[in-house]
């Protein structure tokens, strides 16, 4: 039943890509392959997660994030249809697996929500005072714009590249703040995310030098079932470090956008699984 | 290291073709070649020169949110193993600060009371900054059932630490045993160098009646933990 409602949605047609093993899959067939090849305890900790998936709320987000992105908007009233998210102007399949990545027209590494904000700007004339860009985590244009262009990415693999001297710098960085110790409890993210099979209280946490269930650690957007919202990377980085006691990270800094190459690094390889569903 | 990442990042700026040496404030790839800086210098960088995070916030603890991503000497030593286990070195330097940083009730230690130790066991909250900046007069545990098993009918406990089911059972209410339980929530590190653990007592996250009140749902006879 489930299945027959997902299958009328439009993105399921709009999801063939070369790079996609199977194109017709959907989020929740490419978690389950990866659930029958691993025995990983972090992928089938939720079985309930596991059923709603075949149902997500983030397919109708998706939804809005493409009338958003097609849309002329902005002071200079234009779509992002130009955006060039690293694999050329309005090339959107397969363009977020390929992220964080160095752009030439910045000069920046920058992930998928600072590339859009990017855009936003030049593009449509947006400012960082404009509600547009503004409201970044919620029931956002920047969430629901990101979950658009990260379902474009849905199944395949996580290849972002390492050819330039600044994506090797910030992935190296990453990698460093990851077992950077600090704050009043001593928290790096190596301390939940270096072994396999632990648990905070109930959730059982993710390995990250596990590829096949750190690709779903790392597949945002997801919707978030306790937080009843979609939740992009940057939100993730964020409240990990709130946990951490550390001091608050700011949105699409280069701080994040490093640590997000990294954990980016870590799945490469992995099936994407976009959008995810997750606790 | 605060200081000789800025001078790196400054004259790694002086090295980049048309970018003036006297660029006020450099704050991104574009004006300083991070390709020049090690993994630790940009790391440094990125956190405290390049708007990486709001380091002027106030800390709970009454200092800023730059102090708190500063390191410190065990942080900075037990960080360097990239999650490896200490090698003989490392865990002889790491294990005689943590010693150091012992201090003890006036009056020796004493069992406080296991009640308020399960609230502190149980309650996560406590020393969080933005966005959702934690009131720790309101609310503030030791969260240890994040990371251990501690009652057994408690269903839903972490397993990053080891079970303490009913340790008080297995160990007994001794002296000595109560000395060791307050010297590891107080600074693990003694025991266990560069162990997840955090420094409850070193750093200040609980004060010691609160670190007495924890050891008491361990050790006292009458807690859940050792029924």
């Amino acid at each position: 039943m489930y299945k027959n409602a997902l299958c009328a949605l439009p993105i399921m047609l709009a999801m063939a890509s070369p790079a996609l093993a199977d194109p017709g899959q959907t989020p929740d067939e490419v978690l389950q392959a990866l659930i029958d090849r691993s025995d990983s305890a972090y992928l089938t900790q939720s079985e309930q997660n596991l059923m709603m998936m075949q149902d997500e709320p983030s397919y109708w987000v998706i939804e809005q994030g493409e009338i958003l992105f097609k849309e002329p908007r902005g002071p200079k009233k234009a779509s992002l249809e130009q955006c060039d998210f690293g694999k050329g102007p309005g090339v959107l399949e397969g363009a977020y697996v390929e992220m964080p990545r160095y752009f030439a027209d910045t000069g920046k590494v920058m992930d998928l929500e600072s590339r859009l904000m990017h855009c936003m700007k030049t593009l449509q004339g947006f400012t960082d005072e404009d509600k547009a860009i503004k409201d970044k985590h919620g029931n956002t244009d920047l969430v629901k714009i990101q979950t658009f262009i990260a379902a474009k990415s849905n199944g395949m693999a996580w290849n972002p590249p390492m050819d330039h001297p600044l994506e090797k710098a910030m992935r190296g960085a990453g990698e460093e703040f990851f077992y950077r110790r600090a704050g009043v409890s001593d928290f790096a993210c190596s301390t939940c995310h270096g072994a396999t099979g632990k648990r905070i209280r109930a959730s059982v946490l993710p390995n990250s030098s596990i590829p096949d269930e750190w690709t779903k650690a790392v597949s945002w957007p997801a919707f978030r079932v306790g937080h009843e919202a979609v939740r992009g990377s940057q939100h993730r980085v964020s409240e990990c470090i709130w946990q951490m006691r550390q001091a608050e990270i700011v949105y699409g800094s280069e701080a994040a956008i490093a640590i997000i190459a990294y954990w980016t690094d870590k799945a490469r390889g992995q099936p994407a699984i976009l959008p995810d569903l997750k606790r | 290291m605060f200081n000789k990442t800025r001078i790196a990042a400054l004259l790694a700026a002086t090295l980049l073709p048309g970018v003036p040496a006297s660029a006020d404030k450099p704050t991104s790839a574009a004006q300083v070649d991070y390709t020049k800086m090690t993994p630790t210098e940009l790391t440094e960088y990125l956190i405290f020169e390049a708007n990486g995070f709001k380091l002027d916030q106030p800390a709970q603890e009454g200092k800023t949110a730059r102090e708190r991503m500063t390191q410190d000497e065990l942080q900075k030593t037990c960080s360097a193993l990239r999650g490896k286990p200490a090698d003989a070195a490392t865990a002889q330097k790491v294990a005689e600060l943590a010693r150091d940083s012992h201090v003890y009730p006036e009056g020796g230690i004493k069992l406080g009371d296991w009640k308020k130790g399960r609230g502190l066991a149980r309650e996560g909250a406590g020393f969080r900054l933005g966005p959702k900046v934690d009131d720790n007069t309101k609310k503030l545990g030791g969260n240890c059932y994040a990371c251990h098993q501690m009652d057994p009918k408690e269903i839903t406990f972490g397993t990053i630490g080891p079970s303490l089911s009913g340790f008080g059972k297995l160990r007994g209410n001794t002296p000595e045993t109560q000395k060791y339980v307050y010297d590891v929530v107080y600074n693990a590190h003694a025991y266990f160098p560069c162990t997840n653990m955090p420094r409850f007592g070193a750093n200040g996250f609980l004060n010691k009646d609160q670190i007495t009140d924890v050891m008491a749902y361990l050790l006292d006879p009458e807690s859940p933990v050792n029924l």
